[in-house]
């Protein structure tokens, strides 16, 4: 979105929050715009189900947008649509009634949840493997490796979002990276 | 030339593969990859991750504003309505006597989205090789642990 004066000048979110304070449609549409991609990584990743993790993603708007009057802004937006869609994951998966498993003993080959079908073809077995070995690291762990990675977070950030100090969030990411350089030899 | 520390490097690999880098760092980068078997390495299970990460599926984002429009514009909750009367039930003091906080939740249902961080994570997630939950620790004890991890502690975050 780009601002009224014609400058071309594209706003900042800082900026889109405050529009849409204000009851700025559009505003909202382009924060929705710039981050529900992030925002659906971070639920897929944690419950490897594409309708789930839709849900999910329209749930955090809707949740972040009602209470947009008190974001205080200590943390961007992005920081806090994200921990916000971290934490709606997590309560469909408390609804769900289970928990994923972790261990990589009990991560078989046999998954019933449905996957986008991207995954199914990427032509690398090597993506597909290290994908499939990400699923098995611990929660924290594997969103700070999907945060930092695909998201080009800061540590600061990801910790943030994990509910976490950033060197905890660094030493989550850095050990992560070992376990998973670890199950690919 | 390997005149690049490798924990420098291993800070900076998600932008690298990302193409997130400036120009010169990304040059430095290189060279030291030339050099060095182990980060190579490192940069090539990044380069797996970020190539793989899954797509977004077509079509999501204008549900979400949909969905976002339909809230803001429901009859049966208009919550934006009920933003604006917090506002200002909040600048009189209205209904947020400081000794019955918990009456602040009854009068704006919905309306604070609060994270409670006790509850978000599983303790065991803090928890990493039998190590103490890693908030607990200092930033000497997390320096410490990373250089168990063989990444070393140096450098600022991305």
């Amino acid at each position: 979105m780009r601002d009224d004066e014609g400058s071309g000048e594209v706003l900042p979110d800082e900026e889109l929050v405050e529009r849409g304070r204000a009851g700025d449609d559009a505003a909202l549409s382009e924060l929705v715009e710039r981050h529900h991609a992030a925002a659906y990584r971070v639920a897929f990743s944690m419950l490897q189900e594409d309708d789930a993790a839709q849900d999910v993603v329209q749930d955090a708007f809707i949740k972040a947008f009602r209470a947009l009057v008190g974001f205080r802004g200590e943390a961007s937006f992005r920081t806090w649509i994200l921990r916000i869609a971290g934490n709606e994951a997590r309560g469909a998966l408390r609804r769900r009634g289970r928990r994923r498993e972790t261990a990589l003993e009990d991560a078989g080959p046999v998954r019933s949840q449905q996957k986008p079908p991207d995954i199914e073809a990427v032509d690398a077995q090597e993506a597909g493997r290290a994908r499939k070995m990400m699923e098995t690291l611990p929660e924290k762990q594997k969103l700070s490796v999907a945060l930092r990675i695909e998201e080009g977070l800061s540590f600061k950030e990801i910790g943030e979002i994990i509910g976490s100090s950033e060197g905890a969030a660094r030493v989550n990411y850095f050990h992560g990276i070992r376990r998973l350089r670890e199950l690919l030899q | 030339m390997r005149n690049m520390k490798c924990e420098t490097v291993r800070e900076w690999v998600p932008d690298y593969v990302s193409g997130r880098l400036a120009r010169l760092d990304d040059t430095s980068v290189r060279s030291h990859l030339k050099a060095c078997d182990e980060c190579r390495a490192e940069v090539e299970l990044a380069r797996l991750i970020f190539e793989s990460r899954v797509d977004v599926p077509d079509g999501l984002a204008n549900r979400v504003r949909d969905a976002v429009r339909y809230d803001r514009t429901s009859v049966s909750r208009p919550w934006w309505g009920i933003t604006a009367a917090a506002v200002a039930a909040l600048a009189l003091g209205i209904g947020f006597s400081s000794d019955r906080p918990e009456q602040s939740e009854s009068v704006i249902p919905g309306y604070a989205y609060e994270l409670d961080d006790e509850d978000l994570w599983l303790s065991d997630d803090g928890l990493i090789a039998g190590a103490p939950a890693l908030d607990a620790l200092s930033d000497e004890a997390l320096l410490q642990f990373l250089d168990e991890l063989d990444v070393g502690g140096a450098g600022g975050s991305a």
